[in-house]
């Protein structure tokens, strides 16, 4: 025992370069990844800013049950669900077809600029596209007067709630999509050429191949990303919504990230509600995760963790 | 000899137009931001979707330039804000990654310790209040500090190291060099392309980064571009609901404008990503390899 504890003393000091290069980010980790988990212990407290965290009285569950008699956020819970659920319908198949596509092109040169176009966006914030996309979609815009000039109607992007939820994944699209797509490119870049050419003399055509070759052999990425997608669905995505929304849509397209911005920061504030919101939400997609993986594997024998 | 060429098929002309209005879906609203930015604010009122310029003029520049010099200072705070951050966060993370590469007591445990903030966190308001009682607030390091580096980062960069074949260091070793000079003698110029990219990512996130200083950044001499965009065209919406007591004021953040603090905060982003794209895209896959 004694001798064991020596030569995990000299493995020890063998490393000290090592943990001295790992020192810097424990000591940052611990501060500001675990200093806020301490901070959740507000959930279960009725807060106040002169008790502090630790002194502030037990309440239980009591912030977590007016999660669910509070009409705000009850209301922020099913849009967030309701918009979550329309990305995965509206955004998530895009970059696979996109990805198809540009594949399927020729012209190597004319790929490398369109592939430079597509990526482009996402290096952007949603403060720089939202102000693009609002000033060009607005009533006077570009788009709205281009369709005027044309004859028709215009249409309101911007300041009708069904509209604005079309808006909210053509514009996620928008900006994203080229980005999502390299993965699956690089996915489809890894298929044994082989099996193409096996496809072309047994008369398969091009969109036979690119179904039962192309979209088979990757369907272990699409399976980690939708996992993943899923894994996220609490939270419906703030920067985009935070940036694009305005006065006349904002309660239709209240999920529970903008509440917990709105009652923490724009109105009197009560910490240990806004805490519970936050953990409840975490606590929800991190099951939702978990639940991700384990029906991806039931069905295609593909799965992220584990 | 006749060279046999290929006919284009359905599959080839519909995928050419689908891309090809992908494309110019992206470029028309960009490019009629540049344009409002260039014109006159009458111009703009006459024709909103003009191919180019209607009356041309660098005003709205020279007004951002001139009239509020908040764009200048939310340059160079943004500027010290990103170089600052890219550097001691990649300082950070190397160090890490390298670590995490090797073999040493207590490994698993710490390893676990970062993984677990993958899927979990204090959220929100504990990190706010964090900031808060650090006495951080309205400081660039809290900026910083709160996005130095990720799990993600960390664990794409050691399985970098760990490529890195065995032989190379001991052979250093046994010339007598120690475990700090293998680091940086050997170990850092092997991953110098993988340090590249994640720099350039790294870089990118403090240049976009806009909610943290909304929260944290009051005082408008610590502001950062994206802080200043977004005031600049939240107070020109309001005063569009403010109506005529305000539209002297409105006057003053025509579209034309607030395009022109669109340009200016993502021009240098513009003006690289063309050259630097392939690292992106390197970035991206590299971290597709399972953990």
């Amino acid at each position: 025992m004694d001798n064991r504890k020596r030569k995990l003393g000299i493995r020890m000091w063998r490393a000290r370069y090592i943990y001295l290069l790992l020192l810097p980010y424990v000591v940052w980790l611990l501060i500001f990844h675990y200093g806020p988990m301490y901070g959740l212990l507000m959930a279960f407290k009725k807060y106040s800013a002169r008790l502090g965290v630790w002194r502030s009285p037990w309440i239980g569950f009591a912030n977590f049950k007016r999660i669910f008699i509070t009409p705000g956020s009850v209301t922020a819970i099913k849009n967030t669900f309701l918009i979550s659920f329309g990305r995965i319908l509206f955004q998530f198949p895009f970059p696979i077809m996109l990805a198809i596509m540009i594949t399927e092109m020729r012209g190597t040169k004319l790929k490398r600029v369109y592939q430079t176009i597509f990526t482009f966006p996402h290096f952007l914030s949603w403060v720089v596209v939202g102000a693009i996309l609002t000033s060009f979609l607005s009533s006077n815009g570009g788009i709205n007067t281009m369709l005027a000039n044309m004859g028709m109607d215009k249409i309101n992007f911007l300041s009708d709630s069904r509209n604005f939820l079309i808006l909210l994944f053509a514009s996620a699209n928008w900006k994203g999509m080229g980005w999502s797509a390299i993965i699956y490119m690089a996915a489809i870049a890894g298929i044994d050429p082989t099996l193409y050419d096996a496809a072309k003399v047994d008369g398969a055509s091009r969109l036979q191949q690119i179904r039962h070759i192309t979209l088979a052999c990757i369907r272990a990425t699409i399976a980690i990303v939708l996992i993943l997608d899923v894994g996220h669905i609490m939270s419906a995505g703030f920067d985009q919504i935070f940036n694009m929304r305005n006065p006349v849509v904002s309660n239709s397209v209240q999920i529970l990230d903008t509440y917990v911005y709105d009652i923490t920061f724009l109105a009197t504030p009560d910490y240990g509600f806004s805490t519970a919101v936050g953990l409840f939400k975490a606590v929800i997609n991190f099951a939702v995760l978990l639940l991700a993986n384990k029906i991806v594997h039931i069905i295609s024998g593909e799965r992220m963790i584990g | 000899m006749k060279i046999k060429r290929k006919r284009y098929d359905g599959v080839d002309i519909s995928c050419f137009v689908c891309l090809t209005i992908f494309a110019l879906l992206i470029i028309v609203p960009f490019w009629n931001a540049v344009v409002i930015s260039l014109e006159t604010y009458s111009a703009y009122i006459r024709n909103p979707m003009a191919w180019v310029p209607g009356e041309f003029t660098w005003d709205n520049f020279e007004y951002l330039l001139k009239q509020s010099n908040g764009l200048i200072v939310a340059y160079a705070n943004t500027i010290k804000v990103a170089v600052i951050g890219t550097l001691s966060g990649m300082l950070i993370s190397i160090m890490a990654a390298y670590a995490f590469s090797q073999e040493f007591p207590g490994k698993k445990p710490l390893f676990y310790l970062m993984l677990l903030t993958m899927f979990f966190g204090g959220g929100l308001i504990p990190t706010y209040l964090l900031v808060k009682n650090l006495g951080l607030i309205d400081k660039h390091a809290a900026i910083i500090l709160l996005s130095l580096t990720s799990t993600y980062n960390i664990i794409v960069m050691k399985n970098g190291f760990e490529s890195i074949p065995r032989d190379l260091p001991e052979a250093a070793m046994i010339d007598g060099a120690n475990e700090l000079t293998i680091f940086a003698r050997i170990m850092i110029p092997l991953q110098k392309p993988m340090i590249a990219t994640f720099s350039l990512f790294t870089i990118v996130g403090y240049w976009n980064s806009w909610y943290w200083p909304m929260l944290v950044l009051n005082d408008s001499r610590k502001t950062v571009l994206q802080i200043f965009l977004r005031s600049l065209i939240a107070s020109a919406s309001q005063n569009v609901s403010m109506e005529s007591a305000a539209m002297e004021e409105f006057q003053t953040y025509t579209l034309g404008i607030q395009m022109a603090a669109v340009i200016a905060v993502i021009l240098p982003i513009m003006m690289v990503y063309p050259f630097l794209q392939k690292y992106f895209v390197k970035g991206v896959l590299v971290g597709g390899v399972k953990m």
